[in-house]
């Protein structure tokens, strides 16, 4: 499973990284996740905890790529 | 095939008399942030209208729509294009009232600023306030915990917050406080439009002699040197001094009353749901995320506003250039569309997307803040008073309007 973090929607809620410390990271300098505008592995037992961030986020700024 | 009839059925719970019947007025047509029914009936009011109004219409003053579904929400906040901030966020805005920056704003002029100040209250620097902050909840718990009674509000809820953010933020003096809390509210809920103008301009007074006094001091590099160093826009002209005040203003009203109520509303529930407390105490892992959901249930901002830019349509309800939409965050957050059983409270929800802090570029800037005062209140009060209720023949009194607001909290132990 890959996710894709829009740039422009991330507005820095940090949901993401809360319930998926392993899989999003927060820039330190401002809190915006730090892979905006990228695609990401997800490691396969990391996968729950990436749908949760996702779903979480208020932003509906991470896509799931399958 | 069968012609179907292309109009839709009456929903009997919609029309005008069953609402006049149920909520004192036709929601619908005829909606009032500030109607008493809303305050006293505010759960009820978000829930039907999440589920059945996505837009209604306010005929207050110059009147207002106000937009209900989450995903109404997400979109129109996230595009600042059509729906603006920089005709202030406030319904019925008093006339004279400076804009707030960055709030009252869009991008770039927006973006120019979030960048500078956001580093001050980034998650990392916030997460190195949960020490002192954690150290201010028992200070205030140790002054009335041997009473075996307290007003939270007055007591705790009013205060932390304003002390987390003068004393590890701001650097302003806790000792004018109230002075500032009272204005806030006043500027807030006043009936009065030009009571509430009156209270704003005693804060931006009080806050605009206070920035200009660091003025003269040596700089600390804090958040009030990064205001005063300023931006420059996009057309190359520098921020002007009302600016940097106004800044000074947005923080402080956003700083020091809106977690109150969450606080409160959280501190509120626990005290008349003994078994989730219970589970709390047993587990206090639970609290990260129940703060979340107390956030998601309990929202001190019920809606902020935009200013439509140009004629646009809103889940079939057309709103014409010019005209104030409110986004209402607080409906948002318990939409059926995106969560199970919204109405209940449930403090092992998993993945909350709630918009307590709001949507799109204007998130609350104060949010990372807000989550560790909340986490550290939760955590030191159970561990310190785990057993408390509300006094017997009080229930806790409140203030709504686009902000929502606990007035007072009578608990005993």
């Amino acid at each position: 499973m890959k996710v894709h973090i829009d740039e422009i929607k991330c507005t820095g809620h940090g949901r993401c990284a809360k319930y998926a410390p392993n899989v999003f990271t927060l820039n330190d300098e401002d809190g915006y996740n730090a892979d905006r505008g990228k695609t990401i592995d997800v490691p396969a037992d990391e996968e729950a905890n990436a749908r949760l961030g996702v779903k979480s986020c208020p932003e509906r700024a991470i896509t799931i790529i399958d | 095939m069968n012609d179907v009839s292309s109009s839709t059925p009456v929903d009997p719970e919609t029309t005008p008399e069953a609402l006049v019947e149920r909520f004192g007025r036709d929601l619908i047509n005829d909606f009032d942030l500030d109607d008493p029914n809303f305050n006293e009936r505010f759960d009820e009011t978000l829930n039907f209208m999440v589920r059945k109004c996505p837009v209604v219409h306010s005929k207050v003053g110059r009147g207002y729509y106000l937009i209900n579904t989450q995903d109404d929400v997400r979109a129109a906040a996230q595009n600042w294009q059509t729906f603006s901030s920089a005709k202030g966020y406030m319904p019925n805005r008093p006339d004279g009232l400076p804009y707030l920056m960055p709030e009252e704003s869009d991008p770039p002029m927006h973006t120019r600023w979030r960048r500078v100040l956001n580093p001050h209250l980034s998650p990392k620097v916030c997460a190195g306030l949960d020490h002192p902050v954690r150290n201010d909840v028992n200070a205030l718990i140790d002054t009335f915990i041997d009473r075996g009674e307290c007003e939270f509000i007055t007591e705790f809820g009013a205060l932390l917050p304003g002390w987390a953010f003068f004393k590890n933020v701001l650097g302003v003096p806790v000792d004018d406080l109230a002075m500032l809390v009272n204005g806030v509210e006043e500027g807030t809920f006043a009936a009065d439009l030009d009571e509430r103008a009156r209270h704003f301009a005693e804060v931006f007074g009080y806050l605009e002699k206070h920035l200009k006094w660091r003025t003269t001091q040596p700089p600390r590099g804090d958040l009030i040197d990064t205001i005063l160093a300023g931006v420059t826009y996009d057309d190359g002209t520098e921020a002007p001094w009302e600016h940097k005040v106004s800044i000074l203003v947005d923080l402080t009203f956003g700083g020091i009353a809106t977690t109150t109520f969450v606080m409160g509303s959280a501190i509120h529930h626990l005290a008349t749901h003994p078994e989730q407390r219970q589970l709390l105490i047993d587990d206090p892992s639970l609290i990260e995320n129940a703060v979340e959901e107390y956030a998601r249930f309990f929202p001190p901002v019920v809606a902020l506003g935009r200013t439509a830019t140009k004629d646009v349509e809103v889940s079939g309800t057309k709103i014409a250039e010019g005209e104030f939409v409110m986004l209402a965050y607080a409906c948002a957050s318990r939409d059926p569309r995106h969560m199970e059983e919204p109405e209940k409270i449930d403090v092992r929800r998993q993945g909350i997307p709630h918009s307590t802090f709001g949507v799109g570029p204007h998130r609350c800037i104060g949010s990372n803040l807000a989550r560790v005062e909340l986490r550290a209140t939760l955590e030191e009060w159970l561990k310190r008073i785990p057993d408390f209720r509300l006094k017997e023949g009080t229930k806790p009194t409140y203030i709504t309007g686009y902000l929502r607001s606990m007035r007072t909290l009578q608990l005993e132990w």
